[in-house]
């Protein structure tokens, strides 16, 4: 173990004392259990760093938000400029940098997806793609996939497979589950009586769990059929991270609702967006103001979104992330093969990657170690046995193999 | 200022890509401004280039002013060293911001609970609650507005909000606000919380007033239920004190803040908790229950700032000074119009004024607008206009209002000889008040108006 690490988690505990004022006990034990007890410090590029200055290689890139690298230089410009030329705006308004934003986005986009409405947090604009459905079809019912973690909004997480559910109370109605990947089931259950269907492409949280492109192939065609909506979250999967701009350009399938998160903001402002077709435009075109976002679609956020767009233009950080993640995933597949009682298995897709660890203090157990040898990554919060890794996708080969190091140096110590 | 040709591009563009509904109705309403120099109390709308002062603030979000320097400052600085943080670690902004939430806090509202934005805390609070009490019943309040999201919107008093997107939540039951007796007839053993903003805005301005809301607190104890404040629009100074709740001494056992702790820059929101047993061991027990993006540092840095600024100034002051200075004045107005307003009433910068009719609230909004006030109506209300100007306005500012006021009702009189007899017709009335046809003739209305030019000499007056 390196010795700055160890000096550093003895004063990190320390910090720790001040927080049990406003936050509890329960939520420093889940930072303990994952090795993440210390305080954030610098963050740089790939990295963030504890208050000692020990660097990690940032691993969780805050859920998604910091594909382009923590600290973008472009980002933070255009933060600062946006805050002092502008602020949220009046949210009723009518107001250009929305309009720009729409715009920007569109052209993002496949022609297909028009429409933008956009919120703060992933939760918030998956329940807004929930509404579209529903307003829209004039149907109830929601079809989803098992496995999926959408968020923590009432929509979200009514479609979303978590094992604390039941202390919720009746979630919304309606709702109705099916295998990921059973192409029988799909076709069961999406009919004219389907408001949407949802899902991940990939399920991060789930050991990325995904299907073949035959199966979003046929959810297409079904949801063509039917009438129903089919509704992608790529919160995780979207933007560059899974060698593609967006994860359904691989099945050559665009969704008629796509969920944008997280990465729109570049980690300097918390904006997400519900992307939609133009024969889902009527809802907001038909009733104004029916579904109200203070900070969604805030001018400084939009402002930040559409220079965070322009990097993405420039920097196609897609290409590095599949360049990377090939490399990775073969390096990891031959890794599995020789550690076949600590990784049970291997999964992903680009730079998202997941480890099976075979238990869930197993995966515990890989964080923490992996803290301990300078890297910072998060259980899956469906598949609890699971490691996820989903690095900025400016990651360099030296980082990757930094990587690698530091799994193996990890497994070794489990 | 944008040229007229620059200007319809950009709607054309919003409606193209957000909403073609919203410019109609900003446009029928004259409120379709395009905010540029955000300053204090007032925007420049970059199409007419008048200065238009701010009456709604973003619903209460603009308490410490818009374009606030000390909270731009902080932002600017803390994106120099930092970014938004990484959500489940711990770090000096969030640990020191949610100090200082709790510090300024009533009663033993010690523990926080960060959040994205209001709707995303609303529904931290609903979970909360529901988890900790093991019980799935929530009342909430007729006309009540706590946002979008699924649980948020379940509460939601207003049918316009929910009937497309029905089924919502089980569990969920209204009744009339300030109705003690209602509550009491309700709430039972199966109760996990009663949701309430303490005083009402969407809903039109209704103040809860002391006697309500010990009542509230008594049988929230007295059955084990949790008592919910959404203090996301009273909050921050807004009503006169920090917090509007500290007016009646009522603790909630969660508070609900969002909007003005952004300082109007950078989102934030928060579910503030008591220290108490049964909500300490069930985050203690489900910490990541509710995780989300919120107490980014960033968000964090806005919040200390918007906090130290308020203090510092003590800016609930000059909300409970103007606001008496605001209320007067429409006091006067409803005097001298008993035929245009029927009630005035509020509690520091967040005031209403309920007409006799409901298509008069677009008509005024209308007005104001003309002589230089931005100001909507309440959406769940729509014969009762919100007064919410940035807590910081002056008294100088705050007379120029006054003046606009009374020079817009008089604009909206000179409409009355054929309104108000024709209001006296039933089938009338329900047309005068449908919002569809208010967009679609205020929309020629306008067009006449500048095609003759009467909207450009009606105003002209600025400052």
């Amino acid at each position: 173990m390196n010795e700055h690490i160890e000096a550093g988690i003895q004063k990190g505990a320390q910090g720790e004392d001040e927080i049990q004022e406003v936050f509890l006990q329960g939520q420093r034990n889940l930072r303990v259990s994952r090795g993440h007890d210390f305080f954030e410090g610098k963050r740089e590029g790939a990295f963030l760093y504890d208050e000692n200055g020990t660097r990690y290689l940032d691993c969780y890139s805050g859920g998604g938000m910091y594909n382009l690298g923590r600290r973008n230089t472009q980002a933070c410009e255009a933060l600062k400029a946006a805050a002092r030329e502008t602020d949220q705006g009046n949210f009723v308004l009518l107001s250009r940098e929305k309009a720009d934003l729409g715009e920007r986005l569109s052209d993002f986009l496949p022609a297909e997806l028009p429409g933008a409405f956009f919120s703060v947090s992933r939760g918030e604009a998956v329940d807004v793609a929930c509404k579209l459905a529903r307003g829209n079809t004039g149907r109830k019912e929601l079809v989803t996939v098992d496995g999926g973690s959408y968020g923590q909004t009432g929509f979200a997480l009514s479609l979303s497979e978590r094992r604390d559910a039941a202390l919720f109370g009746t979630l919304i109605p309606e709702v109705r589950k099916v295998p990921f990947g059973d192409m029988h089931a799909l076709e069961q259950a999406v009919t004219k009586k389907s408001a949407a269907l949802f899902m991940e492409p990939i399920q991060i949280e789930n050991h990325c769990r995904t299907a073949p492109a035959e199966y979003f192939r046929l959810a297409r065609e079904l949801c063509n059929g039917t009438g129903a909506y089919l509704v992608f979250d790529e919160t995780q999967t979207g933007m560059g991270r899974t060698g593609a701009k967006f994860c359904f350009e691989h099945y050559g399938v665009v969704p008629d609702v796509l969920v944008i998160g997280e990465a729109l903001g570049a980690g300097y402002f918390p904006i997400t967006a519900t992307c939609f077709v133009k024969k889902a435009q009527k809802l907001f075109n038909e009733h104004p103001l029916i579904h109200l976002s203070t900070f969604g679609g805030h001018d400084v956020g939009c402002r930040v979104a559409c220079a965070v767009l322009d990097i993405y233009e420039a920097r196609r950080p897609w290409d590095n992330a599949n360049a990377m993640g090939v490399y990775a995933m073969d390096y990891l597949d031959a890794l599995v093969k020789v550690n076949t009682k600590k990784i049970l298995s291997i999964s992903g897709k680009g730079l998202l990657m997941s480890l099976n660890m075979g238990t869930e203090e197993g995966a515990l157990a890989m964080c923490r170690s992996l803290r301990l040898n300078g890297v910072f990554a998060m259980p899956g919060a469906v598949a609890r046995s699971t490691v996820a890794f989903r690095p900025p996708l400016t990651i360099t080969r030296d980082e990757v193999e930094m990587l690698f190091k530091a799994i193996i140096l990890s497994l070794k110590a489990l | 200022m944008i040229s007229s040709k620059e200007k319809k591009a950009v709607l054309k563009k919003f409606g193209r890509h957000i909403s073609q509904a919203q410019v109609k109705l900003m446009q029928a309403a004259h409120l379709d401004f395009l905010e540029t120099e955000r300053n204090g109390a007032s925007i420049r709308d970059a199409g007419s280039g008048r200065r238009i002062f701010d009456s709604f603030s973003s619903a209460g979000c603009f308490n410490v002013g818009r374009g606030n320097a000390e909270v731009i400052d902080a932002v600017c600085r803390a994106a120099d060293e930092i970014d938004m943080g990484t959500p489940g670690l711990a770090s000096r902004m969030k640990v020191e911001c949610a100090r200082r939430l709790a510090a300024v806090s009533p009663g033993n509202l010690n523990h926080v609970m960060f959040t994205a934005a209001g709707g995303d805390a609303i529904d931290c609070a609903l979970k909360f609650a529901r988890g900790a009490t093991g019980r799935n019943e929530i009342i909430a309040m007729s006309k009540a507005y706590h946002g979008h999201s699924g649980f948020s919107l379940s509460a939601n008093g207003k049918d316009y909000y929910r009937n497309l997107f029905e089924p919502l939540m089980p569990g969920f039951s209204f009744i009339p606000f300030g109705d003690l007796d209602a509550a009491r007839r309700v709430a039972s053993e199966k109760t996990a919380a009663i949701i309430l903003e303490p005083i009402q805005g969407e809903g039109g301005i209704h103040v809860g007033d002391d006697f309500y809301l010990r009542g509230l607190r008594d049988l929230c104890d007295s059955l084990g239920i949790m008592l919910i404040f959404d203090e996301i629009q009273t909050g921050f100074a807004r009503t006169g004190r920090m917090f509007y709740s500290e007016y009646s001494g009522v603790v909630p056992d969660m508070m609900v803040v969002a909007k003005s702790i952004s300082g109007g820059l950078f989102p934030n929101s928060a579910v503030v908790y008591r220290d108490m047993a049964l909500l300490r061991d069930f985050v203690n027990a489900n910490p990541e229950f509710h995780t989300s993006w919120g107490g980014s540092d960033l968000g964090c840095a806005a919040g200390i700032a918007v906090i130290d600024f308020l203090e510092k100034n003590r800016i609930w002051e000059n909300a409970a000074e103007m606001g008496k200075l605001l209320m007067k004045a429409l006091r006067d107005i409803m005097k001298e119009n008993p035929h245009i307003v029927r009630e005035v009433r509020g509690k520091g910068l967040m005031i209403g004024i309920e007409y006799t009719h409901e298509y008069m609230g677009t008509l005024m909004s209308d007005s104001l607008s003309k002589h230089g006030i931005f100001a909507v109506f309440s959406g769940n209300q729509p014969q009762v206009m919100r007064f919410m100007f940035p807590v910081t306005i002056t008294e100088d500012e705050m007379r120029r209002v006054i003046v606009c006021i009374n020079r817009a009702i008089k604009t909206m009189k000179s409409f009355f000889w054929l309104t108000v007899p024709l209001s006296k017709i039933p089938w009338i009335k329900t047309l005068l008040n449908d919002q569809h046809l208010q967009v679609a003739s205020f929309i020629w209305i306008r067009y006449f108006e500048d095609l003759f030019g009467i909207t450009k000499r009606s105003y002209g007056r600025e400052e």
